[in-house]
């Protein structure tokens, strides 16, 4: 894994940790993935701890540091 | 064919899957069919790359949801035939070819792709395409495995 962002975000970059990422170089894309990532928080049939659980689990197993 | 006993309605399997939740569905066909009508990079490499994630993958391929509505050809005949053997093939640009190598550590060894990888595919795009190409890979990446799991075979 690199040790730092090997893109960097664009300089009018603004809001939270995503919002202030390099993914703001797309900014329809980004608003619209989300849209679906609150979509998957925020709705469904699987409980919020258990959503909780996977995502963290997930970045452990693939050893995501960010 | 999935073994998910309750399906939705829908014109294939992935829809039908997928379905089961109508708003997330929704969303993703939103976003996925941005990658096609705001062409944020290649269409021709975006195409080749949804194909070969599947191919990687042993699953079938994240439908190009949106491609068609946009006019937008998909990538030449000769380069789909062409695609498992790209490293052989002269069919490839070299920006095409960087992006498959980079393709194929993103799928089956994401810690191995190194500075001069990721150096590669930069000297073809911009950090805007780059953000793009990194983000459709995703998609597909984890949307493949997606119909594996799931059981959705074929490509729709």
């Amino acid at each position: 894994m690199a040790a730092s962002p090997r893109i960097a975000p664009p300089a009018v970059a603004g809001g939270d940790a995503v919002q202030s990422s390099p993914l703001a170089h797309q900014p329809e894309l980004l608003h619209a993935f989300l849209r679906l990532y609150g979509t998957l928080w925020s709705h469904g049939v699987v409980d919020h701890p258990t959503k909780e659980i996977a995502r963290i689990r997930n970045a452990r197993i693939t050893d995501c540091g960010y | 064919m999935t073994w998910l006993t309750a399906t939705a309605p829908g014109a294939t399997e992935f829809d039908r899957v997928f379905g089961l939740r109508p708003a997330l569905y929704d969303d993703f066909q939103n976003f996925l069919s941005l990658f096609w009508s705001l062409r944020p990079i290649d269409p021709v490499i975006l195409e080749l790359c949804r194909r070969r994630v599947a191919q990687l993958l042993g699953g079938g391929a994240v439908p190009p949801i949106g491609q068609g509505s946009t006019g937008v050809s998909e990538a030449p005949p000769e380069k789909i035939a062409a695609l498992e053997q790209w490293r052989e093939a002269v069919a490839f640009s070299e920006g095409e070819r960087a992006c498959l190598a980079f393709v194929e550590k993103f799928v089956l060894q994401p810690h191995g792709v190194t500075d001069e990888d990721a150096a590669a595919v930069r000297e073809h795009l911009s950090d805007k395409e780059m953000v793009a190409f990194t983000e459709a890979l995703a998609v597909f990446d984890g949307f493949t495995r997606f119909r594996i799991i799931l059981g959705i075979e074929g490509d729709d």
